[in-house]
């Protein structure tokens, strides 16, 4: 399988804060990888690194082979190459549920109207969001209804790779495990996925490798079968607290 | 004795002074838009030097009074540079520019009001810079600056009246010829008040209709 991101060696810095202190990652097509790691260790900021939302002060990064930390990139064509899924939705609130998604296939990839239009109404029923809801605007949505036409703004640019930063954080157990539903049925579809997430019943169920990050690096990953013979304390220390967590989310 | 009558025949020379009057706001609001959005844009997305540079211009134009402002450009720059612009000119220019000084904080504000997650996920979808602030920023930020340029409009119709100063044939100008050939001072400058009072509620009342018809669904009906 072809690599698709190769992160290595990544570090970021936040004035006297090192929010990356060399992290790697190596991601493969068709793979479910999810990051945990406890608040702070940096999930976040590597997540946005990696389609350089954020620069990273030293490190490599290749998306499909090219590096995107290069300063000749073409930034804004390799970032088509990575849907991004945020934390807080970030839709945009002036444009209706089919809106979001358009506008970009549009204005970014140059699509007629009707042809965004029919593409919008498929990737919406992709993550089970209904006819009556398309033309509501995000206030006028839930919050697992917002994330999952967030999932829907970023699959419709037909990305490579799928990138979810603690997409069910702000929502309650209920409206998440609606999102976690979306997000396994499109992995198992055989979508590139690498997501951040606290849920460990999810990382257990749905990743194919579960990467173990901790202050600012990935410490240790494997499938989740190996998840009880990690060789490092400080994995198994995290995974210890962690493992509490692991039932019930997709229930 | 003036009489109050003589007044009268003086009413559509006054109410022509309307249409002088809303030449000087509509023009120095429409250029205002211009200089204030570009400034405001500079402003939230430009580099620090050129930020630092418009402040000078912000702070001039609103640091100046509008008379010194007019006379500074009716007498001396604009002839300076070589423009010959005539008293309406030269008026709607100031106003335009000064007005410019005080919208670009008005667009500013609301273009920084514009969550900072809508612009990472616009840049997310391969958006550049100038797509995001074409398609997601200023729709958003322009509809929530509506209410303050109302504000803005009222504040430089009543302003327009200084350009009485040039002798531009605005409003007041025309009232205070009107009271000097009949002699009467309380009915021509209250009939004045009326015609700013009328303008004011006239245009404020667009405005608002404006806003609410771009008001996007759901959003701050909690307020309200």
């Amino acid at each position: 399988m072809k690599v698709v991101i190769k992160a290595e060696n990544v570090w970021k810095k936040y004035g006297s804060t090192i929010a990356l202190r060399g992290a790697s990652l190596e991601l493969r097509e068709g793979e479910t990888k999810v990051i945990i790691g406890p608040s702070g260790a940096g999930k976040s900021t590597f997540l946005k690194c990696l389609n350089l939302l954020i620069r990273p002060d030293e490190g490599r990064i290749c998306i499909d082979g090219e590096e995107i930390t290069s300063l000749k990139a073409d930034i804004i064509r390799l970032r088509q190459k990575i849907g991004f899924v945020f934390q807080e939705f970030n839709l945009f609130h002036h444009l209706t549920a089919v809106g979001n998604i358009t506008i970009g296939l549009t204005k970014v990839k140059g699509m007629s109207k009707e042809d965004a239009l029919e593409k919008a109404k498929r990737v919406l029923k992709m993550v089970h969001i209904g006819e009556d809801l398309w033309n509501k605007y995000p206030a006028q949505l839930s919050g697992g209804q917002k994330q999952r036409v967030a999932i829907a703004r970023a699959l419709a640019m037909d990305p490579l790779v799928m990138l979810y930063d603690e997409p069910t954080s702000a929502l309650d157990p209920g409206l998440s495990s609606e999102v976690l539903l979306v997000i396994k049925d499109l992995s198992e579809r055989g979508i590139t996925s690498l997501v951040v997430t606290h849920e460990m019943g999810f990382a257990y169920e749905v990743a194919d490798t579960i990467a173990i990050m901790n202050n600012g690096r990935i410490i240790e990953e494997g499938s989740p079968e190996e998840m009880e013979y990690m060789k490092t304390k400080e994995a198994r220390n995290i995974l210890n607290r962690w493992n509490g967590m692991k039932n019930g989310v997709l229930a | 004795m003036p009489s109050i009558y003589s007044f009268f025949r003086y009413i559509p020379f006054v109410v022509e002074g309307t249409l002088w009057t809303i030449s000087l706001v509509l023009g120095g609001l429409v250029i205002g838009f211009f200089i204030g959005l570009s400034l405001a844009l500079v402003q939230s997305f430009g580099g620090e030097r050129l930020k630092k540079m418009l402040n000078i211009y912000i702070w001039f134009f609103r640091g100046t009074p509008l008379l010194v402002l007019l006379s500074l450009f009716y007498w001396a720059v604009f002839p300076s540079l070589g423009l010959e612009l005539s008293p309406l000119e030269t008026s709607i220019a100031v106003l335009g520019m000064r007005s410019g000084a005080y919208q670009s904080q008005i667009f500013k504000d609301s273009i920084n009001s514009v969550d900072y997650g809508q612009i990472l996920a616009a840049r997310s979808i391969g958006m550049s810079n100038r797509k995001l602030i074409s398609y997601i920023v200023l729709p958003q930020a322009l509809r929530i600056s509506i209410p303050a340029w109302s504000n803005e409009y009222a504040v430089i119709l009543k302003d327009s009246a200084i350009c009485f100063a040039l002798g531009v044939m605005e409003i007041l100008t025309r009232v205070r010829y009107v009271s000097t050939a009949t002699g009467l001072a309380l009915l021509p400058y209250l009939f004045a008040g009326v015609l700013f009072f009328i303008l004011t509620f006239a245009g404020t009342g667009v405005m608002d209709f404006v806003y609410r018809r771009a008001k996007i669904p759901g959003m701050l009906e909690g307020l309200r």
